[in-house]
């Protein structure tokens, strides 16, 4: 089977080609902006280095949040164009899912993606990478409430560099056996109303 | 003749859209999914919903348009988007939708300026005939380009401040009226009669436009009357505003077209929509003999057919970019 994975939601541009449960391409690249820009020379050059093309592909994996917004939708987007224009397989992953599959020797892991004014993205996740808390925006003083110290946190910030070090093949393989969505319906997860919609809830609520 | 398709993609601002154009002057099929009654609730376009709708459907206005056309992308040429100007976060869904679309099928991918698929709505109407003269008029433009030939922009003048569609919705905000106010105010205007002295804005030997004095003309007139106890009369505001301003349009557009010594005369850009514009433009040119084009309604605002259009003469000229082409929030047409 072959996959291509995606990843556009922080300041990272993942790129990975799976060929037998191996990857074959990985390209991981810090992008301050545009990475619209980047992502199709990217992936065109990866199958380039492959001994298959992109027609090859069985399914394609797309982390579709939460995250920054616009780097998720770029993600969302090729990952839907192409299946829709191949009529493959199209499976979303979570960032949180993403983070939480690093190598860690505590029993409970917990991936955090700052959201501001004391917010984050998180949830809760075990070694097995089953899901504990599914992925919500709460505010850290609540989620610390949660925790202990069986649990590893991992935060990140989306405006800095740091680097969500992920098993790629890990999270594949938890969700090998997906139920493919259509790609009509794929959308991102952004756990976040927009400010105006907030506004006017708030308005319509008093 | 051979045909060529193009398949243009439009999302820069509420609407998206797709559309097949056969050699640049035939529409073959055209989608547009517009956003306004969502964007209506909060009084104008919000960037990160507009984003959020455009990446809902993207992919069924695609498959949509091929299935209206009864077409594949075996059939299509070469894919134009448009580049920009626009807003970052909307320009961002089609590009990329564009650039994913020209990789997988191994088609050219064709830059397209919006401003130039306003113009080329035109050559759906009818063929366009050079030199020409076209005013852009829309929320976001008030120009006047010459042009010698098809893809050859020379701006001769355009506003020094705020865009005409700008102008009316402003206007509208301050008369009460709901977004999107300038349609209302054009429908207003013609039940009202020209009662209020408003200043003509900046009438001078230039191709350039200023409207804000007219902006805060009206402002302040609202503002007195309020102070005054009066109510406003809106309908005789609003044909005063209309007047005024289409005015100032038709007289540099005409002093444009004498001293270019051009006949032709195309009108674009969502405000071309404005039944005013549209009127006057209409007697004026038919008493001087110009030879006028305007987009029908349904081509005056944010649409893929356009781009389709503009696209073909591009790719005819060559004007291709790569799998690493940009959106551009701001970008010059010259």
């Amino acid at each position: 089977m072959k996959f291509l994975f995606i990843d556009t939601s922080s300041l990272y541009l993942t790129i990975a080609i799976i060929d037998d449960n191996k990857i074959v391409f990985n390209h991981k690249e810090q992008v301050e902006k545009d990475m619209s820009s980047k992502i199709i020379p990217i992936i065109d050059n990866g199958f380039k280095e492959c001994s298959f093309s992109i027609k090859d592909i069985n399914k394609i994996f797309v982390v579709n949040g939460p995250g920054s917004f616009t780097g998720v939708r770029i993600g969302v987007t090729v990952a839907k164009t192409i299946a829709w224009a191949l009529k493959i397989d199209l499976i979303p992953l979570s960032s949180l899912e993403f983070i939480a599959s690093t190598a860690s020797d505590k029993k409970y892991l917990v991936p955090m993606i700052d959201a501001r004014r004391g917010n984050v993205f998180a949830g809760i996740y075990d070694q097995e990478l089953n899901n504990i808390l599914p992925d919500v925006l709460i505010s850290y003083e609540q989620l610390s409430k949660k925790i202990d110290e069986s649990y590893q946190q991992i935060s990140y910030h989306l405006d800095n560099s740091i680097n969500p070090d992920g098993d790629i093949l890990k999270v594949i393989n938890k969700h090998l056996s997906d139920k493919s969505v259509n790609p009509h319906s794929l959308k991102p997860n952004y756990l976040k109303l927009t400010e105006a919609e907030e506004k006017l809830n708030d308005q319509r609520n008093n | 003749m051979n045909k060529t398709y193009i398949l243009g993609i439009e999302t820069s601002c509420d609407e998206t859209s797709v559309s097949i154009i056969e050699n640049g002057d035939t529409e073959i099929a055209t989608i547009i999914s517009t956003q306004i009654t969502t964007h209506a609730n909060y009084g104008g376009v919000v960037p990160e919903i507009a984003s959020r709708m455009h990446i809902e459907n993207i992919t069924i206005v695609i498959e949509e348009c091929l299935k209206q056309a009864n077409m594949t992308m075996d059939d299509i040429e070469a894919i134009a988007v448009t580049q920009g100007p626009g807003l970052i976060g909307s320009l961002l869904i089609g590009v990329t939708a564009a650039t994913t679309l020209a990789y997988i099928y191994n088609k050219p991918l064709v830059p397209v300026h919006h401003i130039a698929g306003h113009i080329y709505a035109n050559n759906l109407v009818s063929k366009m005939q050079f030199p020409l003269i076209a005013l852009v008029v829309s929320g976001g433009h008030t120009e006047l380009i010459y042009m010698k030939e098809n893809y050859s922009f020379k701006k001769i003048g355009g506003t020094l401040d705020d865009a005409v569609g700008e102008c009316y919705d402003k206007v509208a905000r301050v008369i009460n009226v709901p977004y999107p106010g300038g349609p209302l105010v054009d429908k207003l205007a013609h039940i009202g009669s020209d009662t209020y002295n408003l200043p003509l804005p900046l009438d001078d030997n230039t191709y350039n436009f200023s409207f804000s004095g007219i902006k805060s003309a009206v402002i302040n007139l609202a503002h007195n009357e309020e102070q005054r106890g009066n109510t406003i009369r809106k309908e005789d505001l609003c044909c005063s505003f209309q007047n005024r301003v289409v005015e100032i349009l038709t007289k540099k557009t005409m002093k444009a077209l004498k001293e270019y010594n051009v006949n032709n005369l195309i009108i674009a850009g969502g405000v071309s929509a404005n039944s005013g514009i549209r009127d006057k433009f209409t007697t004026i040119c038919a008493h001087d003999g110009i030879n006028l084009t305007i987009p029908n309604i349904k081509y005056c605002t944010d649409n893929a057919a356009m781009i389709g259009a503009a696209g073909y003469y591009a790719y005819k000229l060559g004007i291709r970019s790569g799998y690493d082409l940009k959106a551009k929030a701001t970008m010059n047409l010259y």
